[in-house]
């Protein structure tokens, strides 16, 4: 991957905010995969690519319910990192490289997240006196605080995401026969079916809602069988 | 009342960002505190700081239903509440909050209309498909936060009237199928749309791959070590070796 500088900078910054999006400020789902690669492709001049592995993270993302303190992985940053690794790779190659890249970024995406969390609650308990005094202002310089410190693990989870599209290409592009990248994207695709799929049952559950989920998969095949 | 209003604007500003100390030890404590501040200046300073300490205290549930604490909160102190009532509503606002939000917008709204971007894209919308999903989304998404810290302002300790809605209620009752019926027309889509550019034995291999991969899933002795993320990286992981091994 060698891209232009400032369109790096775009994408370092992209990520940032996509990071951000995903707990701290403001929750709009710019974090969705979806949204995280149609504007980084866009960034990038490469839609498609940014669409399609849009497609693929999305899938992966029905896999998790951010309810309570769960521990999930990031795939907002990690399908920024995903795209640049596939607009260098054309095809087949590309999307299996950028599942790879991505899938990687989203597990380290996770694990800053819950470092974050700890490291917020040490500083929380530290600052109690202050806290229970109710002095607004060290209230929100708590709070700022941990703002700005997702912020930075949000730049530094996207900095090596893109650090990994950059070791990608030369490490693997060359070692891979069309097969390979061929085997290499399917994977990833029906890894990213399969937990989708899985993921909307647990959410369905078994009730009346499961006749909707059955009528949709069977009005899904239909416009596919007629496409 | 009138003087309040810039008040619930800062506070639904700061609502945004409720989740930006987000700790295992109060949970979004410190960020419902930020949020709440504004609406207690005009106590007197020692029910004022009094109050802003409470506000900080633990506090967990659904970011965008958030507001209806804070505002019933902020509401109870200007009504004359005890701390022990005020510390009571919080911690009786936690759980249907929490279960409520859940329902509504994580398990509800927002995978609806993922799902429906996901069938526009496959049916080859494009961009387009992306910009309406984050419209739509926000309208309904930054609609809830305002409702919700106006409905905590106006109820304060009697907020629960507000938690039984009844378009709280209606909205579960038709979002639940509708995100079902949408997430089920968009798997088989969404597939054709990814495995367009493989060759006929690929899409067989990706076929027989997924419907593997979803039993492991599905299958009740990998439940809790088993998910979507240790699956794709070890598909991944297995069909690089095979790719380096298997020219």
């Amino acid at each position: 991957m060698n891209l232009p500088i400032e369109i790096l900078l775009a994408l370092l910054v992209w990520g940032t905010f996509v990071g951000i999006d995903l707990v701290s400020l403001p929750q709009m789902m710019i974090a969705r995969p979806l949204v995280a690669g149609a504007i980084a492709g866009t960034i990038l001049g490469d839609i498609p690519t940014g669409l399609k592995l849009g497609v693929m993270f999305e899938l992966l993302q029905y896999d998790i319910l951010p309810v309570g303190a769960v521990r999930y992985p990031e795939y907002g940053p990690a399908t920024v990192a995903a795209v640049a690794t596939a607009h260098a790779s054309a095809g087949v190659l590309g999307l299996g490289l950028g599942a790879l890249v991505g899938i990687v970024t989203g597990l380290i995406g996770g694990i800053t997240i819950n470092l974050l969390r700890r490291l917020n609650s040490t500083i929380v308990h530290a600052a109690a006196a202050a806290l229970e005094s109710g002095d607004p202002k060290a209230l929100v310089r708590v709070h700022v605080g941990g703002l700005l410190r997702d912020a930075a693990r949000a730049a530094l989870v996207t900095a090596t995401g893109l650090f990994l599209a950059w070791l990608a290409r030369p490490l693997l592009a060359g070692a891979l026969t069309t097969r390979g990248a061929t085997l290499l994207a399917v994977a990833a695709i029906a890894a990213a079916l399969a937990a989708g799929a899985a993921g909307t049952l647990r959410l369905v559950g078994r009730g009346p809602n499961l006749a909707w989920f059955g009528a949709g998969l069977g009005a899904g095949l239909l416009v596919a069988w007629l496409r | 009342m009138a003087a309040v209003k810039p008040s619930l604007a800062r506070a639904l500003l700061r609502l945004f960002a409720v989740q930006g100390s987000y700790n295992y030890e109060r949970m979004l404590g410190v960020g419902v505190g930020v949020a709440e501040e504004p609406l207690l200046r005009d106590l007197d300073e020692v029910q004022y700081r009094q109050a802003v300490a409470r506000g900080a205290h633990f506090f967990n549930a659904h970011p965008y239903l958030i507001g209806l604490a804070v505002g019933a909160a902020a509401r109870a102190e200007h009504d004359g509440a005890s701390p022990d009532q005020v510390e009571r509503l919080r911690e009786a606002l936690c759980g249907p909050l929490g279960s409520v939000g859940d329902r509504l917008v994580w398990a509800g709204w927002l995978p609806f209309l993922s799902g429906l971007t996901l069938v526009a894209i496959a049916l080859g919308a494009g961009w387009v498909a992306v910009a309406a999903f984050l419209i739509v989304y926000n309208v309904g998404h930054v609609a809830l936060r305002w409702w919700a810290l106006r409905a905590g302002w106006t109820h304060g300790a009697r907020v629960s009237v507000a938690l039984h809605h009844p378009f709280l209620q209606r909205a579960g009752a038709v979002l639940a199928p509708a995100m079902a019926f949408t997430i089920g027309a968009a798997l088989p889509l969404s597939t054709q749309y990814l495995a367009w550019p493989f060759e006929a034995s690929a899409r067989i291999t990706l076929a027989i791959v997924a419907g593997l991969a979803f039993l492991a899933l599905r299958w009740p002795r990998a439940a809790g070590h088993l998910n979507g993320l240790r699956l794709t990286l070890g598909l991944a992981a297995v069909a690089l070796v095979v790719a380096l091994v298997w020219p």
